[in-house]
């Protein structure tokens, strides 16, 4: 059996710390968040564990106005796909920015979101 | 393969119903039943599609439960979960089971109530259909995932505002002439624009309705369709698959389990989007179905909010979409939408859609979209 380079829970581990990784192919090269078995690319299941950087820019973002119950108390709240510099694309809630400034191609960076036992990934100002 | 013909349809009123979702399925099942003139006896499979029947009724076994309320429990029932696009998966499934020839006849619908638990409730059940460790815990909502698709799609095509609300204008001036609509009124393109943001861009009557409703349709080999008066063939049951997480979506303004589905399906139909008279497709939001006349090849990329502005897509357009209201106007009880839709078509190509009949129509298309735009459903369909 091989071992993953990286599963969910280690990678949630370690974006608590504020470091956030993904998995990059041996064979090809391919990025991916979060971690899989096969590479969608190549097919290959080499893949090594590698630091981001956790820079990046807004892709598409969106303001939550109407949210689920666990939520409710945080609304309104942005929502935005980052491309990060390396190429991948991660969902996150935008934090510490105000709404009206929040914009395609704004540029962010990766911190975690911790709530009790439950992280999640947030981006900041960069 | 055997071809396959849907023999009968039925749909119940769509809206708030002080029923469980499987009385709503049952009556559905017993109009299409009486539409097929065929006896429950002769049913040989339920293909069920229900989604948050555990969360907002406590309900799981969905099928049988359907299957007992109909009263034919000794069949086989399966019941299928593809979020949004549940009862058109379970369509496709039956379809296989007749071309098959395991089965001559087989019922497939589904069902769902949700307005009897509050909208917040209601909001976080749907959102499981996104990931739970990735999306959900940021707070994504159903709506939350349509606006980053409608940012995507504005900053790259052009695509505004009054566009979409275009889209809900239409399909609430098709649901004034569908009895079934859970909205039986008109708006104004000034009354969506006005109306409050849900997940900015999208406003509330950009979004389809909570609802609660059941549809059904009978499914026949060819051999017992032919004894039948007005048969309707299927033509084509495609279904395709995309990543989960919308960080892996490599462009947001589209959506490539629909092109894949639709490509699938034309390929099995020998048909293309120029072929199509009438398209019952998943407009869960305005840009949702600007998204979808583009991934079914109707438009090119880009350009199908002008087309819906333009009135191209209206009754008595170049290609009309959503005839029945859409889930905009005729309403969106999950489980259901999929065989509600097939159920449209298959009346139009009867040609019994009273006022709201697209002239001549010959061959329909039904398109059903699963949540984060991971699963979608595209049919064909066609008369003698
Ligand atoms: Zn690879």
């Amino acid at each position: 059996m091989t071992e993953p380079a990286i599963t969910l829970q280690t990678f949630f581990e370690r974006a608590r710390d504020g470091r956030l990784t993904a998995v990059r192919c041996r064979k090809c090269g391919e990025l991916a968040i979060p971690p899989r078995q096969f590479c969608p690319a190549c097919g290959e299941r080499a893949w090594e564990a590698v630091r981001l950087s956790g820079e990046g820019a807004i892709e598409s973002f969106t303001v939550i106005r109407v949210a689920p119950r666990a939520h409710a108390a945080d609304a309104p709240y942005a929502i935005a796909v980052v491309k990060l510099t390396e190429g991948v694309s991660l969902l996150g809630r935008i934090v510490d920015i105000s709404l009206e400034k929040i914009a395609i191609g704004v540029p962010v960076r990766f911190r975690p979101l911790v709530r009790g036992s439950q992280t999640a990934v947030g981006f900041g100002p960069a | 393969m055997r071809r396959v013909a849907v023999i009968g349809v039925g749909v119940t009123k769509f809206g708030k119903h002080e029923r469980t979702s499987a009385e709503l399925f049952a009556e559905a099942a017993a109009d299409a039943l009486l539409d097929a003139e065929i006896p429950p006896s002769a049913v040989q499979a339920l293909y069920y599609g229900n989604v948050v029947g555990g969360e907002t009724e406590h309900q799981l076994h969905t099928g049988p439960q359907a299957a007992s309320i109909l009263g034919i429990p000794a069949i086989p029932t399966t019941r299928f979960e593809t979020a949004c696009a549940s009862s058109h998966a379970a369509f496709r499934h039956a379809v296989m089971e007749i071309a098959a020839g395991v089965s001559d006849v087989v019922l497939v619908g589904g069902a769902e109530r949700v307005l009897n638990v509050p909208t917040p409730e209601s909001t976080e059940y749907f959102a499981y259909a996104s990931d739970a460790g990735w999306e959900q815990t940021l707070g994504l909502t159903f709506p939350g995932v349509f606006a980053l698709i409608a940012r995507a799609h504005m900053q790259k095509y052009g695509t505004t505002e009054e566009q979409m609300a275009a889209v809900a204008v239409k399909n609430h001036k098709h649901g004034t002439l569908n009895p079934k609509a859970q909205f039986q009124k008109e708006i104004s393109v000034e009354q969506v624009l006005k109306s409050a943001y849900v997940a900015d861009p999208l406003k509330l009557l950009d979004c389809c309705p909570f609802s609660d409703g059941g549809a059904a349709v009978v499914l026949a080999s060819e051999e017992v369709a032919r004894t039948r008066t007005r048969p309707v063939w299927v033509l084509a049951a495609a279904a395709a698959s995309d990543w989960m997480l919308l960080g892996d979506k490599r462009d947001l303004a589209r959506v490539p389990a629909t092109e894949r589905a639709a490509a699938a399906a034309y390929r099995q139909a020998g048909l293309g989007p120029a072929d199509v008279d009438v398209v019952e497709l998943h407009d869960c939001f305005t840009i949702a179905e600007i998204v979808a006349t583009e991934g079914l090849g109707l438009f090119e990329p880009g350009a199908g909010g002008r087309a819906a502005a333009e009135g191209r897509t209206s009754l008595g357009g170049a290609i009309p979409v959503n005839p029945s209201g859409g889930l905009k106007a005729k309403g969106h009880p999950i489980g259901a939408t999929g065989a509600a839709q097939i159920a449209e078509i298959v009346t139009q190509l009867r040609g019994a859609a009273g006022p709201r009949q697209v002239a001549d129509a010959r061959v329909g298309l039904t398109h059903t979209l699963g949540g984060n735009t991971a699963t979608v459903l595209v049919s064909l369909f066609g008369r003698d």
